[in-house]
């Protein structure tokens, strides 16, 4: 993995690293690039993609409006709420 | 380490555990993660709900690993339990007090089989799709499952037999007739081993893989090596679809709804960047940005896609073996114990160790850890493979 990668890897998923765990983050990924080595001398041509291993049915429910749960309650692990709402840094200038 | 405890009498006939990966609305739920201290569900996982309408008295819940995909339960927010340099798995030493019947845990990346292994417990990870995962914390949904984790194979039956079933509320879910003939006992007669998944255990583990052989052996089942190099492609192939899939799930954490949120911040990008940089500990975040790497645009295709086709060449080799044989054995771990040390030395060793374990996870086959090794069996064969577990603990005793 490139330094570039990583810099855009971090902004993608919002993290922020020290130089020392950039370090240990590339060589992770470095390891983990030798291991596709095992996956390329595997011959997939003419092999589909299994992305679910068992017979697994789209599951539909009838469409009925429910309220489960107050506003309170979802919202009582928030870090910052104001009359209902979640708070936020001004994103609007 | 971090136990929660309910209002429930520990002393119950019945007492259980879960593990922090389980929702709870009267306990909170952490996840092992910093992100997550402190929260409190407003539901509880389906299996828990399954088990008390059974009569299981839930006691209290264990500390688990961030996001369960460590070892054995080192990288928690609140710090490993380690006894004399060892790693302890929280779970396991809560069993072996004999306090707790059994123990309901989610099998993200091995580190209940390995706990089972290396603490003489029984395991049963079960086929994919006949537990309810809702209701537990998503990490790699297309391999994980509930699992049961006891001191013997019958309480492993007992529980798996109450939560095992259909679930509506997880779309994973499979039919009550599928899930049903995961309860049915089979007969073990011919087993296979593979040479190339022995490959790294030490003297310890080898023992333990002898004396089950011989406990096979002397119950008239056909111990037979085989040779193969398509399973142990698992654990690189597990190694992408599990980060790939916990990037995706871990996203959602971002200290706005729920959840850490870091102090100073001076917009929301920056809300956002401190408060999961601060929460995340440092195997998450290296699990996070190689499974985003997979997923880029330049890597899809080569890395994510090839593991999906690698899963299903996987998948085809078990069910060829399974045409001759009833069970696959091998090792769940390649030490007895794992130590600070070895961390230390190898930061991403869950990375590695999960080459035993991530056959069963990839394919959604049920596992069955017993007297430190693990049986891994055609779908909706636990049943057959508790009973071998049964056999194995007779001789054993």
């Amino acid at each position: 993995m490139e330094k570039e990668t990583l810099r855009i890897l971090e902004m993608l998923n919002q993290l922020s690293l020290t130089q020392t765990e950039k370090d240990e983050v590339i060589t992770f990924c470095n390891n983990r690039e030798n291991d596709l080595k095992t996956l390329d001398a595997i011959d997939t041509a003419n092999v589909e993609r299994m992305v679910h291993v068992m017979p697994i049915m789209t599951v539909v429910r009838e469409d009925v409006v429910s309220q489960p749960f107050t506003r309170e309650a979802l919202q009582a692990g928030a870090p910052e709420t104001d009359e209902g709402y979640w708070c936020v840094p001004r994103v609007v200038e | 380490m971090k136990i929660y405890t309910s209002k429930k009498d520990i002393a119950s006939k019945k007492a259980i555990i879960a593990d922090d990966m389980m929702l709870t609305a009267d306990m909170p739920t952490a996840a092992g993660s910093k992100m997550l201290d402190g929260y409190m569900s407003l539901f509880e996982a389906e299996v828990l709900t399954r088990a008390k309408n059974a009569g299981y008295d839930l006691v209290g819940k264990t500390d688990v690993g961030e996001f369960a995909i460590d070892l054995v339960g080192e990288t928690s927010c609140n710090g490993a339990k380690v006894k004399d340099g060892v790693l302890l798995n929280p779970t396991a030493e809560a069993l072996k007090t004999g306090e707790v019947k059994a123990a309901i845990c989610l099998d993200v990346n091995g580190a209940p089989r390995r706990a089972a292994a290396q603490n003489g417990l029984v395991s049963v990870k079960p086929t994919y799709g006949t537990v309810s995962r809702y209701g537990t914390v998503p990490v790699a949904c297309s391999g994980e499952c509930v699992s049961v984790m006891a001191k013997s194979a019958l309480e492993c039956k007992e529980l798996l037999g109450v939560i095992v079933g259909h679930d509506d509320k997880d779309g994973t879910s499979l039919s009550e007739e599928l899930c049903g003939s995961a309860k049915k006992c089979g007969e073990l007669r011919r087993v296979a081993v593979l040479g190339a998944m022995e490959k790294g255990i030490d003297a310890n583990v080898e023992a333990k893989l002898c004396a089950f052989k011989s406990t096979l052996r002397n119950n008239g089942v056909e111990v037979i090596e085989i040779e193969d190099d398509i399973i142990a492609a698992a654990r690189p192939a597990w190694n992408v679809l599990m980060s790939a899939e916990l990037c995706n799930n871990v996203s959602r954490y971002d200290g706005v709804k729920y959840g850490h949120r870091a102090q100073n911040f001076s917009g929301i990008d920056e809300l956002y960047t401190n408060s999961r940089t601060e929460a995340f500990g440092e195997l998450l975040k290296k699990a996070i940005l190689f499974g985003s790497d997979t997923l880029s645009t330049e890597n899809y295709m080569k890395v994510y896609d090839k593991a999906l086709r690698v899963r299903r060449v996987i998948v085809e080799r078990f069910a060829e073996i399974f045409k001759e044989f009833d069970a696959v054995l091998m090792p769940a771990c390649s030490v007895m114990e794992y130590t600070e040390d070895m961390v230390k030395e190898n930061k991403s060793l869950s990375f590695e160790e999960n080459f035993y374990t991530a056959p069963a996870s990839i394919s959604g086959l049920p596992a069955v850890v017993v007297g430190g090794v693990q049986l891994v069996g055609r779908a909706f064969s636990e049943g057959t493979l508790l009973g071998a577990a049964e056999l194995y603990e007779k001789e054993g005793k």
